[in-house]
């Protein structure tokens, strides 16, 4: 019958009782919007980010982790091979590309600048990266010209060069001694990582031999058949490493973007939290009117001898049940919202500049994350525990008599 | 001869203040099984400051209440709330339903805080309800019925605990008067036939003059004690 109390009662004021349902729905609506939002954004770049550029994992030399010069090789072409074999052999890893990395400068006839450069074997990128994908003028590397580059978008407005156009590449080889070539640019990429783009240049390994005469390997990058798990497959992977050498997953190869990934959470959580308070604030001031108004039934209550604890839980139960209608009502909308959004996706193309330079589209397609439905389902479980607790021991301390006589 | 309920001895009430007022002044009462009394005076007299004290519900400066042989002055606020629930039934001037509930439901409430079994609870309040002439009205809620009629489901509910005496707090004030002569009917009835004792704080004369024994309280004092 506590039960029947508790519902009746939340519709004896029905505006009130449906400004704080419609309050709570919104909240959680809103809530899981913003969390299907931020999923969506965060999982976009991440992807992106793996898919174009950094695989879920790289294999370093310890030296080059900690200084990444180019004489800090993986190792000659025999170890490179017997590595890139054990890696392949994890039932996980669907691909590894070998690359050389070397920090080093690029002119053109009017400007120059710091550049990373990426050797690279075009078939393995083709089959283990999304950059070829990302190539909005020329192509990857699939004309036979010798000496050809490919550059960032960025990289080549800075520059102030096109398709065809000569850049010179300057970097160390092995030995430490300044090379110095003439590179023709086939191919402009853009990825969604403006800052990527502005940074690193690809070129052929081959060409880059002929260019020194040697094969500098200083990366090993190598793709799982799933972003799942990636830190375990990294830690198991690591294993099979011989002394010298470092495997590290993308959160720890691009810590910016593990920070966002792991930050996202906590931020998610306090979005949530925030939400969570302003209801609290508001189920409160409902319950604490609704003690208000019912002094008299509540004095009756206590004088017939309805004693403390069932007191106390009866408007426990009252106001669990505000939260428990509102609850799911704002859960639902907020999957339905998600769902509908999924599809169509959220447009913030007048942002799109801004959205570039966190390496994300400006079309968001948000996720469905049902691991926090239950979060928020807890949470609005625990906001309106907290917020019986006040008007729940503010109506033990009713004087039975007092009360009754409506003082 | 008829066994004491209550036992009042030497009964002190003061309120603290600027100026302390003393609503209860040395009272000294004994009320028997089967009595229908009228505690009456004046507003502010202290006749509901006794009821309250008789019920538990206030606290004596002074003095000892004695119920059903237990001393309620001595009793913890959790004690007395149990104590009320078993050995008390009220009738409060307000009538004091819950809105939310069905008559039948406002009056097997007290029988649920006993934690009776829902088919005794059911029918008891239908049979109670039966005995204060609300035949048909069990699914009303309060809104739905009229002053007199609530106060008869108050009865109802006063009675349902099977209390050993009913405090009543002026329950003819809101009242018009058929219903106040069909609800001291219904009262006297049920004093007459199932012996409940009946203790009311009034200055309704229509209440006064149906009970058997008047006692006139004034300035906290029990000035007059007439059985008729």
């Amino acid at each position: 019958m506590i039960l029947k109390i508790a519902w009746r009662n939340i519709w004896r004021s029905k505006v009130r009782s449906f400004i704080v349902l419609t309050s709570i729905a919104i909240g959680i609506w809103a809530g899981l919007l913003i969390i299907g939002f931020s999923f969506g954004m965060n999982n976009e770049r991440t992807a992106a980010a793996i898919g174009s550029t950094l695989g879920h994992s790289q294999v370093h030399s310890e030296a080059f982790l900690e200084e990444p010069t180019s004489a800090a090789t993986i190792g000659d072409a025999e170890v490179v091979a017997a590595l890139q074999d054990s890696l392949l052999s994890a039932p996980y890893v669907t691909g590894v590309s070998v690359r050389g990395v070397m920090m080093g400068m690029v002119s053109a006839p009017k400007s120059a600048r710091g550049a990373r450069m990426i050797a690279v074997d075009p078939e393995s990128e083709r089959e283990n990266s999304t950059l070829p994908s990302t190539i909005i003028e020329g192509d990857f590397f699939e004309t036979k010209t010798r000496n050809s580059v490919v550059i960032g978008a960025q990289l080549a407005e800075k520059l102030g060069v096109g398709l065809r156009k000569k850049v010179v590449l300057t970097f160390q080889d092995g030995e430490g001694n300044i090379s110095r070539a003439s590179f023709r640019i086939t191919g402009i990429y853009r990825t969604l990582n403006s800052t990527w783009d502005e940074l690193n240049i690809y070129i052929k390994r081959s060409d880059l031999k002929k260019t020194i005469g040697k094969d500098l390997v200083h990366e090993l990058m190598v793709r799982y058949d799933e972003t799942e798990g990636t830190e375990e497959k990294t830690a198991e992977l690591a294993q099979m490493l011989p002394q010298g050498l470092q495997i590290l997953s993308w959160k720890r190869n691009s810590p910016e973007l593990g920070y966002a990934d792991d930050m996202m959470g906590i931020m998610l959580v306090l979005v949530l939290g925030i939400i969570m308070m302003a209801l609290l604030f508001g189920i409160v001031n409902n319950m604490l009117m609704a003690i208000l108004e019912r002094r008299r039934e509540l004095g009756m209550l206590m004088a017939v001898g309805m004693n403390k604890r069932k007191l106390f839980v009866m408007i426990l139960v009252e106001t669990l049940m505000l939260g428990f209608v509102g609850g799911p009502i704002g859960i639902v909308l907020g999957d339905l919202s998600t769902r509908a959004m999924m599809g169509i996706g959220i447009d913030l193309t007048s942002k799109k500049e801004g959205l570039a330079n966190l390496g994300v589209q400006s079309v968001i397609y948000p996720e469905i994350v049902p691991e926090y439905y239950i979060i928020v389902a807890i949470m609005v479980v625990l906001t309106a525990l907290i917020a019986a607790l006040y008007p729940a021991f503010k109506a033990l301390k009713l004087n039975p008599v007092q009360a009754i006589r409506g003082e | 001869m008829s066994k004491p309920v209550i036992k009042v001895k030497d009964l002190h009430k003061i309120y603290d203040g600027a100026v302390p007022v003393k609503a209860v002044n040395g009272i000294d009462l004994t009320i028997t099984e089967g009595e229908f009394t009228a505690l009456k005076g004046p507003s502010g007299c202290g006749k509901t400051t006794l009821l309250n004290m008789l019920g538990g519900l206030d606290a004596p400066t002074s003095g000892a209440i004695e119920v059903g042989g237990v001393d309620i002055t001595k009793l913890s606020q959790n004690e007395l709330i149990d104590f009320r629930l078993r050995n008390i039934g009220f009738v409060f001037q307000a009538y004091n339903l819950i809105p939310v509930l069905s008559a039948t439901e406002n009056v097997s409430f007290i029988m649920l805080l006993q934690n009776r079994p829902k088919e005794e609870r059911e029918q008891r309040a239908r049979q109670l309800l039966q005995s204060v002439g609300l035949t048909g009205k069990e699914d009303k809620r309060p809104g739905q019925l009229s002053g007199g009629q609530q106060q008869r489901v108050a009865v109802a509910r006063a009675l349902a605990s099977k209390p050993q005496f009913v405090l009543a707090d002026e329950p003819t004030a809101n009242l018009d008067s058929e219903s106040t002569a069909n609800l001291l009917d219904i009262m006297l009835k049920l004093n007459k036939e199932e012996g409940m004792t009946f203790v009311f704080a009034t200055h309704d004369d229509r209440v006064i003059s149906k009970a058997r024994r008047v006692v006139a309280v004034s300035d906290g004092k029990i000035v007059s004690d007439t059985t008729k």
